[in-house]
């Protein structure tokens, strides 16, 4: 990099009466202009700006979030006596919660699942597809399952899956693979089914985002490595996955909160039985706050939940401001 | 990748890598668009025919599937019996209702955000970023009771407020992105020239628009998919698509035909909008994290 000299700090009107040849009245003109243009200068103006967002946003999440709090140490009653200290029983009732603890495992169990298949096949097609002559069409197709509602894409398969009329139950039936028990009712199937369900859906996703990161492998440490002797996968390992690993952190990530977001599908599909063994946290805590109006307990477990949002969050914050993250953003060339 | 330019020989493992690839892609592309396929078709179905399925193992049959009278009855009877109509004009007015709520405070706080520095800023940002990302059933629970008390519950501005939570930060944090990309000079150019402030933000207004468009689609879309607020908080009078399609399953009687029709009336607009603003869609669901 050449240096240049430092030069005299000068003000925006200055500037512009040197560049125009201005003469000193003019620039001087220009230069009282000049001062109120100071984005510096100017903050009142900028926080009138913002202060509705701000004030709504305020209105719907930092006033809720307390009440949150303060309905996790009361009993709730709606329309009833009326809110009641109850020495944080909400609390302390979790710890003896089978199906609260159950549904932390179950949720965890189902992130992972869904995330090993979405990332194994998400990554193979974006190889395939990147350069392929049908690139554009077929990730134009390929994110159709994306636009679909979660709820209208739980009965789609809903229907698929029925065990008298489902075309997918008799897909895997004349292929051998499953016996006379329904995919949804059986406690060994269950999970797979709703597990299958994501992956249809947000596969495209993962393979998008990868995609995305492929034409960003440079090139020249693809040809060098391939001048020191190495083929198309040892190409793939050393040098085109190690680029690739910020995006798929980003997209493991995005799932893993999309997946604490959305309980929609299974809300139809299996409504977290067979006997609970599908039923993840968010849909037990859904059971317990809008079937049962337990309120108080209710928001107790929906602060772990957010909780662990909250930590999630942050680390996802820190991927965008790492170096990989800057570079992505830098080169867009907009 | 590189290998592009690199002369390739014909090798027999290179000739069945290639035939592996294609396959995969056929079977993906299968994968994909036969539950599209089957909703789409089985909503012209009756009910008879939609029950049709051939003998277990009885591959030949499987023409059965496109053995019937189509008919378009199912969509006649959403729209007449059902209310769809009603729903329908719900959808459009909750989720095009919080996407311009979101997007015009949204553009104007993230002007703001992106002009100026200050203490706290990245706390801030991670505030934003997290109302964006908390669990819906969790943000419910409060919000529920709080709209409960107010009578918010059952109505449209109730709806429209409670997609704001997760519409709004989304459009600031993309929005800010957007304007960081348009020099401070633009302003400085027009304000010399003697506009005002406000009409200074309103002369680059026309480059981010693109953009803004975007992201007031993608905010139609993720309230328009949405059903858990939907059905808790704008539970009464003010039901939109997803959860009218819901309460057609019932358990005695499953209408297939009807639900199909429904899904199909559902999904039908928002993939047309996906399309549209296709160039965006990784951006706004990956948060602006990747862009292509």
């Amino acid at each position: 990099m050449i240096e240049t000299p430092p030069r005299p700090a000068r003000s925006l009107g200055e500037a512009v009466g040197e560049t125009i040849g201005f003469t000193q009245e003019g620039a001087r003109y220009l230069k009282y202009e000049a001062g109120s243009l100071n984005p510096e200068g100017s903050r009142r103006y900028y926080f009138y700006l913002m202060l509705p967002a701000i004030f709504v946003l305020a209105c719907i999440t930092i006033y809720p979030f307390f009440w949150l709090i303060y309905m996790s140490l009361h009993s709730v009653d709606i329309g009833g006596a009326g809110d009641m200290w109850n020495d944080f029983r909400n609390w302390t009732r979790l710890t003896r919660d089978r199906k609260f603890q159950d549904g932390w495992l179950r949720l965890a169990h189902y992130s992972v699942l869904c995330i090993l298949f979405e990332v194994g096949i998400g990554v193979l097609l974006a190889v395939i597809l990147n350069n392929s002559r049908f690139e554009k069409v077929l990730v134009t197709i390929f994110l159709m399952p994306m636009m679909v509602a979660p709820i209208v894409a739980g009965l789609v398969w809903y229907y698929l899956y029925n065990s008298t009329f489902g075309w997918y139950h008799w897909l895997l039936q004349s292929a051998g693979i499953l016996g006379e028990t329904s995919i949804l009712g059986d406690r060994g199937t269950a999970m797979w089914g709703i597990v299958i369900v994501d992956i249809w859906q947000w596969t495209p996703l993962i393979a998008l985002i990868t995609l995305a990161g492929l034409k960003r492998v440079p090139r020249d440490q693809l040809e060098a490595n391939m001048v020191d002797g190495a083929g198309a996968f040892k190409n793939f390992f050393q040098v085109t996955l190690p680029n690739l690993y910020p995006f798929l952190l980003i997209a493991i990530l995005l799932r893993f909160m999309d997946n604490f977001r959305f309980i929609d599908a299974i809300l139809v599909l299996t409504g977290g039985g067979p006997a609970n063994s599908t039923k993840i946290l968010p849909l037990y805590l859904f059971d317990i706050s809008f079937q049962f109006f337990k309120l108080g307990r209710g928001a107790a477990i929906a602060l772990t939940l957010l909780i662990m949002t909250i930590v999630l969050g942050l680390i996802l914050v820190r991927v965008f401001e790492s170096p990989a993250g800057k570079v992505n953003q830098n080169e867009e060339g907009r | 990748m590189a290998s592009r330019d690199i002369v390739q020989y014909r090798s027999p493992g290179r000739r069945l890598l290639s035939i592996l690839t294609v396959v995969f892609l056929a079977a993906y592309l299968v994968w994909t668009i036969l539950p599209l396929f089957i909703m789409f078709v089985s909503s012209f179905k009756d009910l008879l025919a939609a029950f049709q399925l051939p003998e277990v193992g009885d591959w030949l049959s499987i023409g059965v599937f496109f053995d019937f009278k189509p008919t378009a009855k199912h969509y006649v009877d959403l729209f007449v019996d059902n209310n769809f109509g009603t729903y329908l004009v719900n959808s459009i007015v909750a989720a095009g209702g919080s996407a311009v709520v979101s997007v015009v405070l949204g553009s104007m706080a993230a002007y703001a955000l992106s002009r100026i520095e200050f203490r706290g800023k990245k706390d801030l940002f991670f505030w934003i970023i997290s109302t964006r990302m908390a669990p819906v059933v969790a943000v419910m629970v409060p919000l529920y009771a709080i709209f409960r008390g107010v009578g918010l519950v059952g109505t449209l501005p109730g709806l429209i407020l409670a997609y704001t939570t997760f519409n709004l930060p989304f459009a600031i944090w993309m929005l800010k992105g957007f304007f960081d990309n348009v020099p401070y000079a633009i302003e400085e150019a027009a304000m010399c020239d003697g506009c005002t402030r406000f009409q200074a933000f309103r002369a680059i207004l026309p480059l981010v628009a693109p953009g803004v468009g975007a992201f007031l689609v993608l905010c139609v879309l993720f309230a328009w998919n949405d059903f858990l607020f939907a059905s808790i908080i704008g539970s009464g009078g003010a039901k939109t698509l997803p959860p009218a399609t819901r309460e057609l399953v019932q358990p005695q009687n499953i209408q297939w035909g009807k639900i199909m029709a429904a899904g199909v009336v559902t999904t039908i607009p928002m993939m047309f909008l996906g399309l549209l603003i296709r160039r965006y869609l990784v951006a706004g669901l990956t948060m602006g994290a990747v862009r292509e």
